[in-house]
């Protein structure tokens, strides 16, 4: 298996596509988080003060992008692998599927990782960058600041394995990229917004909890300054985002994988 | 023993029957031409040998064993099902050595396979920018890389020019004269002639004809015209000798399934005479319209 993951990883950093996304991450990261830092300590604003533990922390975890990007290259690797018709030559090498599809999905969830490592560092840099530029002590420690960057790789790793598992499912490469983007920031906002209780256990808003982002923080809309609630313990919200792909795996493996390749 | 073994494979796609109740085998250092018209249950014959397709019925074995349980089974079968395979974003060296790592041979081997097929130059370019025929020679490199024993190919000879045609029919006569088997398909007799051993005819999904190549030029025979005065009489005596003599006018005759030779010493024989007699070859390409039933398309084509 982890020789079929590495032949995976050599595939993924062979197309350029991977390149883009990571940088398309890593860019909204930066721009989001100088956003939020303009915001910061303004009257009415969600975000506190840069001085203090809570507006930094805030600036510093604006790495939802990474998670969605995460599962975007998933998407993008797995479904790819039918819209180019390369699906033949995988399965051909590897007739056991779901051993394929484990495959990409612990590629997906390393480079997934990476992205969540990549959006952490941007975020942490600006953040702190800006902190110092306005002469401000830095409020929050480095051991929060470590764990927010391991809980954005983590969450990030998780998402571009359900990426991987929902290109598997779909087999559609336009409709696995459109449906994630719309459940991350539409469906969940909406969602979140109207039902405050089951916000904690929505899978994105969960898997941003893990990287330090306020409950709902990821949200777009009206749903985002909504307060109440708390977010699911860290290994809670762990498991839920890692069962969530998990079903989405057992789910493919049982219909669209057994599926002729025509 | 055979190498592939197909027998009764039978698939239903919907309410459509695409391959009824196939059966043949194919023998080692073999090369075997796939022959059909467009639809006639190839592809999916072939998918079906590959794990691709599951079949409704029968089975197919590779080496004795059904596909997906072959042990490295890139070590075994190389096949070209549509193009080339690569993804358009990587270049041609990536894709074969990403082959060459899953069968388990040594990356170099794509340096090597590159050089086999003539894309040595183009080794660093994506293959989104391939021309056809460049797709193709990739699709057989990736088939190639990690030096298997049979080779499946699909419609292989789509897109190449004919330097390209007899550059593949050197490829797979060489590979065919190590003792290893080649079983591609096409649609066009005459493109494959040159190259296989024997063929395999199917068409609305079932099979035709099975048969080497010699036999189906000998089968195919001659036809034979003759003028005379007594055409009935002629192709009377003509039936217990096993020819088929139709009377084509007031005194023409065609008759195939005997030589001229047999015809005029039996004519002679009989007191039939013969104004004028003539032998003409039929084309293997003709024999193949007659037995798929295309002839008629291909007549509006032309």
């Amino acid at each position: 298996m982890i020789r079929l993951a590495r032949i995976e990883l050599y595939k993924l950093l062979s197309l350029r596509i991977a390149f883009g996304l990571l940088a398309t991450s890593a860019a909204l990261t930066a721009l989001f988080t100088t956003l939020e830092a303009s915001r910061a300590g303004n009257s009415g604003s969600d975000v506190g003060p840069l001085f203090t533990s809570s507006g930094l922390g805030t600036v510093t975890t604006t790495t939802g992008w990474s998670m969605l990007f995460a599962a975007v290259l998933g998407a993008v690797v797995a479904a790819g692998e039918f819209r180019h018709s390369t699906a033949t030559l995988t399965f051909l090498g590897t007739p056991d599927r779901n051993r394929v599809m484990v495959a990409k999905t612990l590629c997906c969830s390393l480079s997934g990782g990476a992205f969540g490592l990549a959006s952490g560092l941007v975020a942490t840099a600006i953040g702190l960058a800006i902190t110092a530029g306005h002469g401000y002590h830095v409020a929050l420690g480095a051991a929060p600041m470590v764990g927010h960057i391991g809980g954005a790789v983590l969450g990030a790793a998780l998402f571009g394995a359900i990426g991987a598992v929902v290109g598997m499912l779909l087999r559609s490469q336009l409709a696995a990229v459109i449906g994630i983007f719309v459940w991350g920031l539409v469906l969940e906002s909406l969602v979140g917004g109207l039902f405050i209780s089951v916000r904690p256990y929505l899978p994105y808003t969960a898997a941003t909890t893990l990287a330090g982002i306020k409950l709902g923080g990821a949200a777009f809309g009206p749903a985002h300054g909504l307060s109440g609630g708390s977010p699911l313990p860290f290994a809670a919200a762990a498991a839920l985002v890692a069962g969530v792909g998990a079903l989405i795996g057992i789910v493919a493996a049982r219909t669209t994988l057994k599926k002729d390749v025509t | 023993m055979a190498v592939i073994e197909v027998d009764n494979l039978t698939k239903w796609f919907g309410s459509v029957l695409a391959v009824d109740g196939l059966s043949f085998e194919v023998s080692p250092g073999e090369i075997v031409g796939f022959l059909g018209p467009n639809g006639a249950g190839k592809t999916t014959t072939l998918r079906m040998l590959l794990g691709l397709v599951e079949p409704n019925g029968g089975n197919a074995t590779i080496c004795g064993r059904i596909y997906r349980e072959l042990e490295n089974p890139l070590r075994h079968v190389g096949a070209v099902l549509e193009g080339s395979g690569a993804h358009p974003g990587q270049r041609a060296r990536e894709h074969l050595r990403i082959q060459a790592m899953t069968g388990g041979v040594p990356t170099s081997r794509a340096d090597e396979v590159l050089d086999l097929v003539g894309l040595t130059s183009a080794a660093d370019r994506r293959t989104g920018e391939f021309s056809l025929g460049m797709r193709q020679r990739l699709g057989l490199a990736a088939a190639l890389v990690c030096d298997p024993q049979v080779l499946i190919l699909d419609e292989p000879a789509n897109g190449l020019d004919p330097e390209g045609v007899r550059w593949l029919r050197e490829i797979l006569r060489g590979f065919a004269d190590e003792g290893r088997t080649v079983l591609l398909s096409s649609h066009i007799l005459a493109e494959v002639a040159q190259t296989v051993d024997s063929v395999v005819i199917l068409d609305n999904g079932r099979l035709v004809v099975q048969s080497s190549l010699e036999d189906l030029t000998r089968r195919s025979g001659q036809v034979v015209r003759i003028r005379t005065p007594l055409p009935q009489d002629l192709a009377m005596s003509l039936a217990p000798l096993g020819a088929s003599a139709t009377v084509v006018g007031l005194d023409r005759l065609e008759v195939s399934g005997a030589s001229s030779e047999t015809i005029g010493l039996l004519a002679a024989d009989r007191g039939v005479p013969i104004f004028e007699i003539e032998s003409e070859s039929v084309n293997l390409e003709d024999v193949f319209f007659q037995l798929t039933g295309t002839s008629d398309d291909v007549e509006e084509i032309r």
